[in-house]
């Protein structure tokens, strides 16, 4: 037996493990008989050579034996075999992109029984995918529709609950409070409706107001996180949503007092 | 034609003899699996990936063309030895003649290319 420095050691053992990892599937092959004929050529190859033998010395045998998934043709294993292997061994970028997509296609078929929970994994697999290819100062390109989908949903359903779910509890709210508590009165359906949805167009409009603040003081760490759908991001859009407020604050106000 | 046209064509051409090379190495007696690879990488550019010889003799022993015992060695742990059954000599022999075959065939197109 030889033997091997700590780092030669386990540069050997994970050859033999890629190399059992793609014997699989192939009935023909009898993978511990491949190992079995590796480490006695290994052994030969390096008899002689001074003990422990160096991850320098056993890198050049393993050279010559080349990589173990290049010695038996493709088309031997199953097509599903093939398919897996690809994505278990491809580059680590495309094979992020793909489980991005894996999981948000999971996530809608299990949509009726809790499969939005897939939603965060799926984002934070994207996310972690577009990290990697800005250090690596690669372009998306037609990766982003396989990894977009999570950033997107998950951005859009914070977004549209953080700008609607209040105007839901202010009118619950105002509901249960009743608008006659609050000193207001009316004489038909028509003018309750007018009275209910000024205060609320009112209340919503302030609460946008407050919102755009908010974001806009939060503007780097909320565009970081939905990067790249966020890279035009501007503060510019925080002000544009304290003018919609506004608005809606001041239509809430011209359907109170003026009609 | 293009090199990588070339290329191509030679590993495939590669892997499709390795077989046939392997039992004709085996031929001429019991082997162990490193000794057959140093043969054939003395043949010039038959084999690239050294290991790809290992997968080919699990198959062929697989498929009993070729036979397996240990033996002891003098200079180290006991080794695999692999020698042709008959079943392998009678599947070489055919093959040898559908190689001679061949490479006649190949010459004969290429003899009248040249007239």
């Amino acid at each position: 037996m030889i033997d091997f420095t700590p780092e030669a050691k386990r540069k050997f053992d994970e050859y033999l493990l890629r190399m059992r990892f793609s014997m699989q599937g192939r009935r023909s092959v009898e993978t511990d008989e491949v190992e079995q004929n590796v480490v006695e050529h290994v052994q030969a190859a390096l008899a002689g050579v001074p003990s422990p033998v160096g991850q320098e010395r056993l890198s050049e045998v393993l050279t010559q034996l080349g990589p173990p998934e290049r010695w038996l043709p493709e088309d031997e294993r199953p097509a599903w075999r093939r398919w897996a292997h690809r994505f278990m061994t491809g580059p680590e970028d495309w094979r992020l992109a793909y489980i991005s997509l894996a999981v948000t296609i999971l996530m809608i078929v299990f949509l009726p029984v809790g499969g939005i929970l897939l939603l965060l994994p799926g984002y934070l697999v994207s996310r972690a995918y577009v990290e990697l290819l800005g250090d690596r100062g690669e372009p998306l390109g037609a990766r982003k529709w396989l990894v977009l989908p999570p950033i997107v949903l998950l951005m859009v359903g914070l977004a549209g609950a953080a700008l609607f779910a209040p105007a839901g509890a202010i009118g619950a709210i105002l509901s249960e409070i009743g608008l006659r508590e609050l000193g207001w009165d009316w004489d038909s359906r028509a003018e309750r409706m007018r009275i209910f949805t000024g205060i609320l167009s009112i209340a919503v409009g302030a609460y946008w107001v407050a919102l755009s603040a908010v974001f806009a003081l939060l503007l780097r760490p909320f565009r970081a996180l939905f990067l790249p759908v966020t890279t035009n991001l501007r503060r510019g859009h925080a002000w544009a949503l304290t003018v919609a407020g506004a608005i809606v604050s001041g239509l809430g106000a011209v359907l109170l007092y003026v009609f | 034609m293009s090199d990588t046209f070339y290329d191509n064509w030679t590993t495939q051409l590669r892997k499709g003899l390795l077989e046939l090379a392997i039992l004709n190495t085996l031929g001429a007696g019991p082997l162990y699996g490193y000794d057959i690879v140093r043969r054939l990488g003395d043949v010039d550019s038959l084999v690239i990936n050294e290991g790809t010889v290992y997968p080919i003799l699990s198959r062929l022993r697989n498929e009993q063309y070729v036979e397996s015992y240990i033996e002891e060695s003098s200079s180290g742990p006991p080794r695999k030895y692999y020698r042709l059954t008959q079943r392998g000599r009678d599947e070489l022999r055919r093959m040898n003649t559908h190689w001679t075959s061949l490479h006649e065939a190949i010459g004969q197109l290429r003899k009248e290319r040249g007239r």
